[in-house]
């Protein structure tokens, strides 16, 4: 299934996306987020992490974190399915550029789309939060949610999460001061 | 020569020869003469002189300018003209950072004097200058007097009766190598700069060497000089000009006035016609017409009998006649038991250096990229073994175990090449204890030990500020003041220890001062105060003096500019932390406090030890299993009984809430940390890794107990157990200290 998506094959204007199906909605993110795509072949779990985070990987040597991303829009954690596959997206955040995996139930195909058919979210409606969304396009007469990727994989964000995540089952009640 | 590449080179060495300045500058002992201080000035003197002489090689005239000055006073120092003590060592170092600031300013790019440090500059000069007349003797006066004022000492001289020259120029004969113009240095400039520390009063050429002109090799040198030199400098500031090409060049230096007996040395060792050398040296005005013909009548008249010369000369004739020693022996200037004293310690000088220069420079990102290509190289042998044990193939096995012996001696030889010995870091502590302790106004000395304990270059860069810190905070609010300390009947010179060890698989940093110790009343009374804790609570002593690592908590009654404003302890330990490391301290009332920083020896690669829960696999860090024992538990309790000694143990299932049911045959991997010892319940032992450390994503920045990651034989991703964040969580529990508490000062 590697059907590995370099940059270097985007073209300039009109953007394009790729777009994946999480449950029966459709998603897209920018081609230029996209590294690579694989097949899910297991993840290691870390203990004690909230449940977006599915565990790590094993790319070619590098240890990168899964975001299971139907846990992280609040629709519990996704079954694994025969199409589930990891998006390796690369983001640019305040501490320089990550490397991460998006868990989703299935990749579609790369899509060109016209800023013009790009909408802003509405403010309400949508079942994500809404800055998450980065804009909803018409793409052959379906609505796609463009997904806000700094946002949806913020690293601050999940660190957050994990800080109020499960406490050590047996840490004491010592006062921490 | 690429001429940018060169100047790095300069800037690398200046910065060398500063840090050695600095360094010679904090080990003299003022309490010593002359004599035994002499190593160390001599030290320092060699430092500025080679940034001088190197400085001039790059025409950088504010640092030749600035250096010259510190070097003539250091020169008075040697001469003993001025005296070396407290404040001239405070201004000396104030000149290393000037020239320091110099050299910075050098790397950004800036090629004369920056505006900004120009005034600092003018003031550290006006000091010099007036520490040099605090001498007995003002420079300029020095030129009046002839410089064969020296007291002569009791060596018979050479050819006596000869009488001395009336000659008052120094005379330098120059040779020099074939190889000076293809080495990039230019006679032209070495005679130049050599004007600059006085008059070139005459000078011939010597061109005899010079082949004819088809057989000439224009790349080659094959010119001499006879100079008279008239000038105030002595014999090792002249002799220092020619310092870069020394080595393949013959210099010989006749001292103003010198005896005839000299030049007639002089002409003998030169390999020219007698006569015809003669001649030069009276056209370039050293020698009188007269006294050539008196020197060449007793050349021939010696040569005659060379035993007489051996018995005239004394001692030193029996020397080899090339030594500098026994030439300056020769010529009266220096009594024969400092020349020996000199030689020794010259000969000691030259055999450090060598040592010194058995290393070579590697940018560290090549190192860097050689420990990951190694990493690698580990992962894939383990996946090779992985392989031949499902093959069962005898052949492929024992093949891939010679493989990774292997690359464990490759491994750990490339891990060993970025240790990097501690003792560098603790010397830089000198300076800040020096400058610290004046500012104080205390009289603090520093001791090291332990210098030759490795650790990893990435380590010992990250480690400077923390120590830096607590070395401060020590001094501050540690030591007391002198007359405190003498009621307390201690020695009024407080002591700050810097010390490090290897222990289990950590290096472990100890700071120590014999001050007043932390006070537990005062701690708690504050962090009560302060909210930090619950006024009801019990705490150990060990719980209170680490209190001082919270953050906002001081207890300085005064607010110094060091320390005190109540940031710093808490970030030492946050620093400390990151490392993966942890800080501990303890004391004694009255008798000192010791703060003890535990880290791990290196980032990249630990032997490891593999356990499994579940589905998931950890690694253990080897060093810090202490045995593995079958699972049995006291009933309904979470310890066992470790061969009669109660040993407390932690479910890894339910701390990490892994699901499913644990196997039937449990382990218990018994763990030490520092000093606390306590039981790892795990279901299966997979047996020992080499493991590669694979930073784990920021995402993960607030998991503890999880250091990092690594990738198994198979290609699975195993997680690493941060055994002391492990035992620290449940600490409270009731891990056990087996031992009792070490008494403070133990170092």
């Amino acid at each position: 299934m590697n059907l590995a998506i370099t940059k270097h094959g985007a073209a300039p204007l009109p953007t394009q996306y790729l777009t994946f199906l999480l449950g029966e909605e459709r998603f897209a993110v920018g081609i230029l987020h996209v590294k690579e795509i694989i097949e899910y072949a297991g993840t290691a779990t870390v203990p004690m992490m909230p449940d977006c985070v599915r565990g790590v990987i094993n790319l070619r040597g590098a240890v990168v974190p899964v975001i299971d991303l139907s846990a992280r829009f609040g629709r519990g954690v996704a079954a694994i399915g025969k199409r589930t596959s990891i998006i390796i997206a690369e983001i640019e955040d305040g501490e320089g550029k990550q490397v991460l995996g998006m868990m989703v139930d299935a990749v579609n195909a790369v899509v060109e789309i016209e800023p013009p058919d790009i909408e802003a979210a509405p403010p309400f409606g949508a079942h994500i939060r809404a800055d998450f969304i980065a804009g909803i396009a018409k793409c052959q007469g379906r609505f796609v949610i463009l997904l806000a990727l700094e946002r949806v994989l913020s690293t601050g964000e999940v660190v957050e999460l994990s800080r109020h995540a499960v406490p050590l089952a047996t840490a004491s009640s010592r006062a921490s001061p | 020569m690429n001429l940018d590449q060169a100047l790095q080179t300069f800037i690398t060495e200046s910065r060398e020869l500063l840090a050695d300045m600095e360094h010679a500058l904090l080990n003299i002992d003022l309490s010593q003469d002359w004599g035994d201080q002499g190593e160390a000035i001599n030290a320092i003197f060699r430092a500025a002189h080679t940034i001088k002489g190197s400085a001039g090689l790059f025409s950088l005239d504010h640092m030749v300018a600035f250096t010259h000055v510190v070097e003539s006073l250091l020169d008075a120092v040697r001469d003993g003209r001025a005296v070396i003590d407290d404040d001239m060592v405070a201004l000396l170092l104030a000149c290393c950072d000037h020239l320091s600031s110099m050299t910075d300013g050098l790397a950004a790019g800036q090629y004369e004097a920056d505006p900004d440090t120009v005034p600092e500059g003018e003031r550290l000069l006006q000091q010099l200058r007036r520490r040099m007349g605090a001498g007995d003797e003002p420079a300029q006066s020095l030129a009046e007097q002839p410089l064969t004022v020296r007291p002569e000492p009791d060596v018979e001289r050479m050819g006596q009766a000869a009488g001395n020259g009336d000659s008052d120029y120094w005379h330098i004969s120059l040779r020099f190598g074939r190889s000076v113009l293809q080495n990039g240095m230019d006679p032209i400039a070495f005679l130049r700069y050599l004007a600059r520390l006085g008059r070139i009063a005459g000078m011939a050429t010597v061109a005899d060497a010079l082949p004819a002109a088809d057989e000439m090799d224009a790349e080659l040198c094959y010119l001499g000089f006879e100079i008279a030199f008239e000038s105030t400098a002595d014999r090792a500031a002249i002799l220092g000009v020619f310092e870069f090409v020394q080595d393949d060049c013959e210099i010989r230096l006749v001292a103003p006035r010198g005896k005839v007996s000299e030049y007639v040395e002089l002409i003998r060792a030169l390999p020219e016609n007698p006569i015809r050398l003669g001649e030069m040296l009276v056209q370039c005005g050293s020698v009188t017409a007269a006294e050539l013909a008196a020197a060449l009548a007793q050349q021939s008249q010696q040569s005659q009998h060379p035993e007489v010369q051996g018995e005239a000369g004394a001692q030193p004739a029996q020397e080899a006649p090339q030594r500098l020693g026994s030439i300056l022996v020769a010529a009266g200037q220096v009594a024969p038991v400092v020349v020996e004293a000199a030689l020794t310690r010259q000969k000691q000088a030259v055999e450090q250096k060598a040592q010194e220069n058995r290393s070579i420079r590697v940018d560290s990102d090549k190192l860097d990229r050689l420990i990951d290509l190694v990493g690698e190289l580990i992962i894939a042998g383990a996946r090779t073994s992985v392989i031949g044990q499902r093959l069962h193939n005898a052949e492929l096995l024992e093949a891939t175990s010679t493989v990774s012996n292997l690359v464990e001696q490759v491994r750990d030889a490339a891990l060993e090449l970025r240790m990097v010995k501690i003792g560098a870091t603790f010397n830089r502590f000198q300076r800040v204890v020096h400058d610290v302790a004046r500012e104080l106004g205390k009289d603090i000395g520093l001791a090291v030990d332990g210098e030759d304990a490795e650790l990893d270059k990435t380590v010992v860069e990250k480690i400077g500020d923390p120590l830096l810190h607590l070395v401060r905070n020590a001094m501050d609010h540690g030591i007391e003041p002198a007359a405190v300390r003498v009621a307390a009947g201690k020695p009024a010179r407080g002591m700050i220890t810097l010390n490090a060890f290897h222990e289990s698989g950590s290096i472990v940093i100890e700071v120590s001062d014999d001050g007043g110790g932390l006070r537990k009343e005062k701690i708690l009374a504050k962090a009560v105060e302060r909210g930090l804790v619950d006024p009801e609570r019990k705490l150990t002593d060990a719980e209170i003096y680490n209190l001082i690592f919270e953050a906002g908590f001081s207890t300085a009654e005064t607010i110094t500019n060091l320390s005190g404003r109540g940031v710093g302890m808490d970030v030492v330990k946050r620093n400390i932390t990151a490392l993966r490391g942890s800080v501990d301290v303890r004391s004694v009332e009255g008798q000192g406090a010791t703060v003890t920083v535990r880290l791990p020896l290196t980032l990249a690669i630990i032997d490891g030890f593999l356990v499994q829960v579940g589905s998931s696999v950890f690694v253990i860090p080897l060093d810090t299993i202490e045995e593995c024992i079958e699972f049995a538990a006291e009933p309904g309790q979470d310890y066992s009984n470790l061969r009669g000694q109660v040993l407390p143990f932690i479910r890894l299932r339910s701390l990490f809430h892994i699901a499913g049911a644990p196997t039937r045959r449990e382990s218990i991997v018994v763990l030490r940390f520092g000093k606390v010892r306590a039981g790892l319940v795990v279901d299966t032992l997979l047996g020992e890794f080499q493991t590669v450390i694979k930073p784990l994503s920021p995402i993960f920045s607030e998991v503890r107990c999880i250091s990092g990651s690594t990738i198994l034989g198979s290609g699975d991703v195993a997680l690493i157990l941060d055994v002391g964040a492990l035992l620290q969580a449940v600490d409270g529990r009731g891990a056990v200290a087996p031992a009792p508490a070490l008494p403070a000062l133990a170092v």
